[in-house]
């Protein structure tokens, strides 16, 4: 028997895959936006990226999870190891990676920043954190904010000095963000003095860098009430005065204790006890929530990538022990003095397994389609190309967001039952993969919003454009799957599921034109998770084409066992994945009632 | 101060590595490749004794047109500029150390540091053949005694140091029993062992840097270097698979095998 490997975190050969035999990413290279770049700075960074991953952010996962940071006198202490771990962060170049030179970015595909930031996230979400979040609070000021805004805070962020957050929850209010009550009171000094409570502020305070930007929603004085009356505002916790940073009246009341995500702290915040909180207007009034709401495409792709990841160091995880750990004979054996064998022998075992791995690589693969049309939205030449990549971006964001939030969790779960009762214990890894996957179906719009937003607007918008754009790409991959004489019925396994989508889609767009809009949202989440079985099962179909046709110009055996195992997956979604869609489509068109009408007291 | 570093290409250890059916060589196909470890550290060690001391460091690497992409990880790194002795053929080490020599005589760098050994081959020879036909002094296995980058350890004083005077080097280096202090005259040649340092990553911007620096194209012919191998590879086998293990019934049965068959007691 071999060694013991250690978790790769991500399968290297399988982002190579995605990313260049899949997704073409060189031929991002293209466009002049892009041009600096070529597949040796892709590969590079991705090297850069898994090694600090698999060196430091992995082996010091279990002890940061096992001391998340306290609050002592006001002030909040992260693990010390984080400490360590920051500054290499910081000069992977991560922060302003995908931005323009500019504000001192490398213009990187946000294709390739984002599988590289999927082994970061594998080897330690908490760390990684740190670094999303500071990313886009930049980003924000970047696209909004005044350039003295730009130089004051936009600046130290995107070069790691400082770091940010966002601080939209408050206690009453987190996903009816219009209900917000924080207050701006405008000064004749230009800043507006900031009053309210925050919770749920991840990495709002803490002791990685000497200052924290926060970009807050609040209501200016005199603004309308709803969402139409919130504006943004960058809120320092220290504020630049006479060239040294003093206290900006923002408090720390307490720390939250999660569940998961325990290296980055979650703050319950007080702006503004001694009227002393200066904030400054980002954009334009009243417009906080549309300027945020532009961001959400970027902000959802990370969070589905979290999903991902952590669902894959969770399926390396369980891969490796179910390939060490013996365990009973097969079925077939019944001598006692047999050896036992290793627990992948076990057919059961193996279905846990390809069910991880067809949820984890098609939803990497999701992501990374979804990344890429994000690239193109922003940076082809051709106007027409730009929009059409624009409109299949908004339609899959949601479902790139709740696939790995809701499928990556059960894949965790799947990676905790091959570990059997040792699973259960906290001596193994999967428990706290676990708490940390359960985040992603929360923020950032919880699932049963993504379905609203999906089905109540993305789908049916501009006549269901979006769709219809899904449907073109969608066949182009039938035509492909049919032409390399992949198995026939996997493409008309998809086909079906993909004429069931827009049926049901039209079907339901008619019953909220005719003025039922309840009835058309009654199944928005089975909606939602209809859509990501089509969606992951055109992701696995495209992955079984590229496969077949590899396989079909010969190669090697270890080559050969790598495009198997994609056939494998692929057969896997489109027999057992795909025949639910009609079963949820028939629950969309029915309107089903049975919670929808549910009066309070029958429960 | 100049320093020319090294960075060898090799294979990535995290390939599955296979000799071929009939031992002439290692199976090519599917395998990635990656700078050696001990030259990364070499390059790593470069960088922090140009950013004391001021200068600059000139990577070297030697192989068919692929290398680049090493020369290029290195200046990703930090490294000022490349040399790229362009030579597909095979090598051994006096071959390698030919090349290098007149690469630095025409180079004149301070110090060389080149990896101890590169994970290939494992012949741990090229910095030893260099210093010695160049007449310098030499540093082998420059090491520390800790684990790497503690606090504790950054505190103390590097395993590479140079005199105020800017004339010697002191090289702590490994050996069986413990740590050696050397103090070498310059110009010198080290060689890097596992523990002197962690080196960096290539950052973003580094990697954007490195696109526009300069890698000047060499030969052997050009430089006068007959590469003719003195070592000569007969045969490659994988090292024989692993026998099972027994069980025995008790410590007596323990003791016996461990005296008769062992013959360990």
């Amino acid at each position: 028997m071999s060694a013991p490997r250690a978790n790769v975190l991500l399968d290297d050969r399988t982002v190579e895959f995605i990313l260049y035999e899949m997704l073409d990413a060189e031929a991002l290279c293209n466009l002049p936006d892009f041009g600096e770049h070529n597949r040796h700075t892709f590969d590079l960074f991705l090297t850069s990226a898994r090694t600090l991953a698999r060196r430091v952010l992995f082996p010091n996962y279990r002890t940061i999870d096992a001391a998340p940071p306290v609050l002592r006198d006001g002030r909040v202490y992260v693990h010390p190891l984080l400490k360590t771990a920051w500054p290499q962060l910081v000069d992977l170049g991560l922060i302003s990676a995908t931005r323009g030179p500019e504000v001192g970015g490398a213009q990187l595909p946000l294709l390739v920043a984002s599988l590289a930031s999927a082994y970061l996230m594998a080897g330690n979400l908490s760390a990684y954190g740190f670094i999303g979040l500071t990313s886009g609070a930049a980003h924000l000021l970047e696209a909004f904010g005044s350039t003295e805004l730009k130089a004051r805070f936009m600046a130290p962020l995107y070069a790691g000095e400082w770091t940010g957050t966002m601080a939209l929850t408050e206690p009453h209010a987190g996903s009816s963000l219009g209900d917000i009550r924080t207050r701006a009171t405008p000064t004749r000094a230009g800043h507006h003095l900031i009053r309210g409570e925050k919770v749920f502020i991840s990495a709002a305070a803490h002791d990685l860098a000497p200052n924290v930007v926060q970009m807050v929603l609040a209501r200016a004085d005199g603004a309308p009430a709803g969402s139409h009356g919130v504006s943004l505002f960058a809120v320092p916790n220290r504020r630049e005065e006479d060239g040294t940073l003093v206290d900006n009246d923002v408090a720390v009341s307490g720390l939250v204790h999660k569940i998961g995500w325990r290296g980055l702290p979650s703050c319950v915040l007080r702006f503004g006890e001694r009227d002393d909180c200066h904030g400054w207007l980002v954009g334009e009034p009243n417009r906080g929530l549309g300027q945020m709401f532009q961001m959400m495409n970027e902000a959802r792709i990370m969070v589905g990538l979290n999903g991902v990841a952590t669902a894959s160091v969770a399926y390396q995880e369980a891969l490796g022990y179910a390939r060490e750990r013996t365990q009973g004979r097969l079925q077939s054996q019944r001598d006692p003095e047999s050896p036992q064998v290793p627990l992948l022998a076990h057919a059961d075992v193996r279905r846990m397994l390809l069910r991880q791995k067809a949820i984890v690589e098609g939803g990497l693969a999701l992501l990374a389609s979804t990344a890429r049309l994000a690239d193109l939205a922003a940076h082809a030449t051709d106007a027409e190309e730009r929009q059409r990549a624009k409109l299949l971006l908004d339609l899959l964001t949601p479902v790139a967001k709740s696939f790995p939030a809701e499928a990556g969790f059960e894949s965790t779960v799947l990676a905790l039952q091959v570990h059997g009762g040792y699973g259960y214990s906290s001596e193994y890894l999967p428990e706290a993969f676990l708490r940390d996957s359960k985040l992603n179906s929360l923020h950032e719009g919880t699932t049963g919003i993504q379905g609203l937003d999906l089905l109540g607007r993305k789908a049916v918008a501009g006549g269901g454009a979006a769709l219809h754009a899904l449907s073109d790409e969608v066949s182009r991959t039938l035509a492909r799957a049919r032409a390399c004489e992949l198995d026939p019925t996997w493409a008309e396994q998809l086909a079906e599921a993909l004429a069931e989508l827009v049926e049901t889609t039209t079907a339901l767009a008619a019953r909220g034109a005719a003025g039922d809009v309840d009835s058309m949202l009654a199944h928005s989440h089975d909606y939602l998770t209809l859509f990501g079985l089509v969606a992951v099962g055109w992701q696995w179909l495209t992955m079984a084409c590229v496969a077949q046709e590899a396989l079909r110009r010969g190669g090697k055996d270890e080559a050969q066992a790598f495009y198997r195992g994609k056939l494998a997956a692929a057969q896997y979604w489109a027999v057992t994945e795909l025949p639910r869609v009609a079963g949820l489509a028939a629950l969309c068109r029915s309107a089903e009632g049975s919670f929808s009408r549910l009066e309070p007291d029958w429960l | 101060m100049k320093i020319l570093v090294t960075a060898k290409r090799v294979e990535d250890p995290e390939s599955k590595i296979k000799v071929k059916a009939d031992g002439s060589g290692i199976v090519q196909e599917g395998l990635k490749y990656k700078m050696n470890p001990f030259d990364e550290i070499a390059v790593e060690e470069g960088l922090r004794l140009t950013a004391k001391h001021g200068g600059e460091v000139v990577v070297v690497s030697i192989g068919p047109k692929d290398v680049q992409e090493q020369l290029r990880h290195a200046l990703a790194m930090g490294a000022a500029r490349a040399v790229w002795v362009n030579h597909p053929g095979p090598l051994d080490p006096m071959g390698a150390a030919g090349l290098l020599q007149k690469v630095v005589e025409k180079e004149k760098p301070d110090l060389c540091i080149l990896g101890k050994q590169s994970i290939d081959d494992d012949q741990g020879q090229t910095g030893q053949y260099l210093a010695e036909w160049l007449g310098w002094s030499q540093g082998t296995f420059a090491s520390k005694l800790d684990s790497l980058e503690s606090e504790a350890e950054k505190a103390k004083a590097p395993a590479i140091e140079l005199s105020a005077d800017g004339k010697t080097l002191q090289v702590v280096r490994e050996v069986d029993s413990g740590l050696a202090t050397l103090a070498c005259s310059l110009p010198a040649v080290v060689t890097t062992d596992l523990r002197l340092n962690q080196p960096r990553y290539a950052s973003l911007p580094g990697i954007m840097k490195a696109k526009n620096k300069p890698i000047e194209e060499l030969t052997p012919a050009g430089l006068g270097v007959d590469v003719g191998l003195q070592v000569e590879v007969l045969r490659m086998s994988p090292p024989p698979p692993r026998k099972a293990g027994v069980k025995v019934g008790d410590v007596q049965e323990l003791f016996q095998k461990l005296k008769n068959e062992a013959k360990v007691l």
